[in-house]
């Protein structure tokens, strides 16, 4: 008989544990009275489950039944010695069990609620209303009880009925309801700010991660073997020309690639570095596409420690370079300029290229663009493509103040 | 032995350096024409009908890829890239002449030597491997023209290209015929060709492009040439030596 009984609780628990860790697991527990409270778990919230689950997976049954022992005892002694002090003319198990009986049922409503909170948060009146109805009903009940056994007419209680009721419905109120819900209400707004931090990190965590993943693109894909040995092209043939520009173009090279390694490395810079590493790019560009390329850049010397993501306005030069200035016959002007315009700073890269229509895959570029613009400032920045007749303006905007 | 050659490379160094270790290399070859651009070397093709052509791949205008479709295999092509990968891999397994910029001398006397082998012989056929590096390229062609805008007195006139019968290069413009009535456009045909389907507009003549639907009929004039006849207009379109192929049953 007893192992029996241990069998089927041991079954029980391990059904209802795995209806916490996955609800849809319902379905398949016999219905019944399991199905029944199998289903009330399977109602309960996410984080409310979790809670259960915890709990229920580290304490067995027979540490609840112990726990549920040592309470009895306390409550039991505690009833003996209210009984000698108040209420001596009551026999002593008569208090006893009383008090076992109330403290029982607060200590599991209690523990119902505390990993309950959820129903009650979502329906605080009607949790209200039901144990004040249900204490008055067990008041009227209780005092019905008594006076029939005193052999008082039922009559004479109804004139005592409406006080009855007005102390029944406070001392429940006070005692139970308001325990309770307090409870209840205390655990949801724990559970709740767990879960907004929780939510809140895992946020944080991945952008984090799509920051490195950037950081990673960028490294790969900024200095482009096209660039590069074209541009050692150029070197060797000045150089084997005996041309002065060999060392000037090299002289260019070097500042590019050291700055790109630099800037590659900090997740901002100040825009004075950005516009640097612009210029000797479209140097080197220069040298290389000859009268085909003329350019400006223009940096206000106010705005020359602002800081912004690094690389972004060298990806919106070298797009300018290879959507607007190669693919075009007569080549074109570039100009890098920034203003600050009302809470905002403007960075526009100008080219008098083919423009927009004709720039098929000029995409991944700008896509990296507004990506870290997006992990930088969220929707404070922005990226803005414009017709330049001719060409193509590519200007960023960005909020004054530092991003975070 | 001697040949004639056309460059194609857009950035002026790189040029340089092609056309100095080809004098140097090939002292006797004949560099006939130098390019800047697509556009210009398949005009400068048209012109000289050159043995060997060096193609960069990536220019202005007609990207060398482009220009080799339209030599066809009338012309040796070799193409000269900085870092194509997916273009290199093709050329290799197509067997056909690439040099990497930059160009290093020793690869180009190897390039070279097979070049004069089969000078004499008939050029191989690149087409299908250009198409599959044009499909694998990460730069796609532009877009095929579907309207011109050319000016008639005060009036910017919008033309549908279907509905042009020829196009003819009259020095920096290009005449624009339409059944009924013509226009002037103010770019140059050898800039014009390239935005324009070739299924649809037959060159047929350095400076003639005509609609297909337009040709009634082509006829021979003695055993070199030959002339289109065109629906919707009188005029006859000459054909020359190169695009008689088109017209061959």
């Amino acid at each position: 008989m007893w192992k029996r009984i241990e069998k089927w609780n041991r079954e029980v628990e391990a059904e209802q544990l795995a209806v916490l860790r996955d609800p849809t697991l319902v379905a398949q527990v016999p219905a019944g009275c399991r199905r029944y409270f199998a289903r009330k778990l399977a109602a309960m919230s996410p984080t409310e489950r979790e809670a259960l689950h915890r709990f229920s997976s580290s304490v067995s049954t027979s540490a609840a039944v112990l726990a549920l022992l040592k309470l009895c005892v306390v409550l039991s002694v505690l009833g003996f010695l209210i009984n000698l002090a108040f209420l001596r003319n009551t026999p002593w198990w008569e208090t006893v069990v009383t008090a076992n009986a109330l403290g029982i049922a607060l200590a599991f409503s209690l523990v119902g609620v505390w990993f309950n909170y959820g129903k009650i948060v979502r329906a605080k009146r009607k949790a209200l209303v039901n144990m004040v109805v249900l204490g008055v009903v067990g008041g009227i009940f209780g005092a019905l009880t008594v006076a029939l056994n005193k052999g008082d007419p039922w009559t004479a209680l109804l004139d005592k009925l409406p006080k009855t009721v007005v102390i029944v419905a406070i001392v429940v109120t006070a005692l139970v309801a308001i325990p309770t819900i307090a409870v209840a209400m205390l655990r949801n707004r724990y559970f709740e700010n767990l879960a907004v931090q929780l939510k809140r990190d895992a946020e944080q965590e991945r952008l984090a991660r799509e920051l490195s993943e950037t950081q990673l693109r960028l490294l790969r894909a900024q200095i482009e073997p096209h660039f590069l040995f074209n541009t050692l092209g150029a070197v060797q043939q000045l150089a084997e020309q005996g041309a002065p520009r060999a060392a000037e173009l090299t002289a260019h090279l070097i500042d590019f690639l050291r700055g790109s390694m630099s800037e590659m490395r900090c997740e901002q810079v100040a825009l004075e570095t950005e516009f640097s590493l612009v210029d000797s790019y479209l140097r080197v560009m220069q040298i290389r596409l000859g009268e085909r390329l003329r350019y400006r850049v223009d940096l206000p010397p106010a705005l020359a420690a602002t800081r912004i993501p690094s690389m972004l306005v060298l990806t919106l030069a070298e797009n300018a370079i290879k959507h607007g200035i190669e693919p075009s016959l007569a080549g074109g002007e570039i100009v890098v300029s920034t203003h600050e315009d009302g809470g905002a700073i403007r960075i526009g890269v100008r080219d008098s290229g083919v423009g927009m229509s004709d720039t098929p895959g000029a995409g991944t570029g700008l896509e990296n663009v507004r990506h870290r613009l997006r992990l930088a400032y969220g929707e404070g920045a922005c990226l803005l493509l414009s017709e330049a007749e001719p060409g193509l303006l590519a200007e960023i905007a960005i909020p004054c103040k530092e991003p975070q | 032995m001697t040949a004639t050659i056309l460059v194609a490379e857009d950035e002026p160094l790189m040029r340089e350096r092609l056309l100095g270790l080809l004098a140097t290399a090939w002292p006797e070859a004949n560099v006939v024409a130098v390019a800047e651009n697509g556009n210009d070397a398949w005009d400068a093709w048209l012109e000289h009908e050159p043995q060997v052509v060096f193609l960069d791949i990536r220019m202005p205008g007609m990207s060398g890829l482009e220009v080799a479709e339209r030599i066809g295999r009338q012309s040796h092509v070799v193409f000269v890239t900085a870092y194509d990968q997916y273009a290199v891999d093709a050329f290799d397994a197509g067997a056909v002449d690439y040099l990497l910029k930059p160009i290093q001398p020793g690869r180009l006397d190897k390039a070279l030597v097979r070049l004069r082998d089969k000078l004499d012989s008939r050029p191989d056929d690149v087409s299908e491997v250009v198409k599959r590096v044009k499909a694998a390229s990460p730069i796609k062609a532009p877009e095929k023209l579907k309207w011109l805008k050319a000016s008639v007195g005060k009036q910017i006139r919008l033309i549908d290209v279907d509905e042009v019968l020829f196009f003819q290069a009259d020095s920096k413009y290009t005449r624009v015929v339409l059944a009924g009535s013509e226009a002037l456009v103010r770019i140059p045909l050898k800039d014009l060709l390239g935005g324009l389907d070739t299924e649809r507009f037959w060159q047929i003549h350095r400076g003639t492009l005509v609609n297909v639907n337009a040709i009634r009929a082509a006829e021979r004039v003695d055993a070199e040439r030959m002339q289109v006849l065109l629906r919707g207009s009188d005029e006859v379109l000459p054909v020359s030596r190169s695009f008689t192929y088109l017209f061959r049953e």
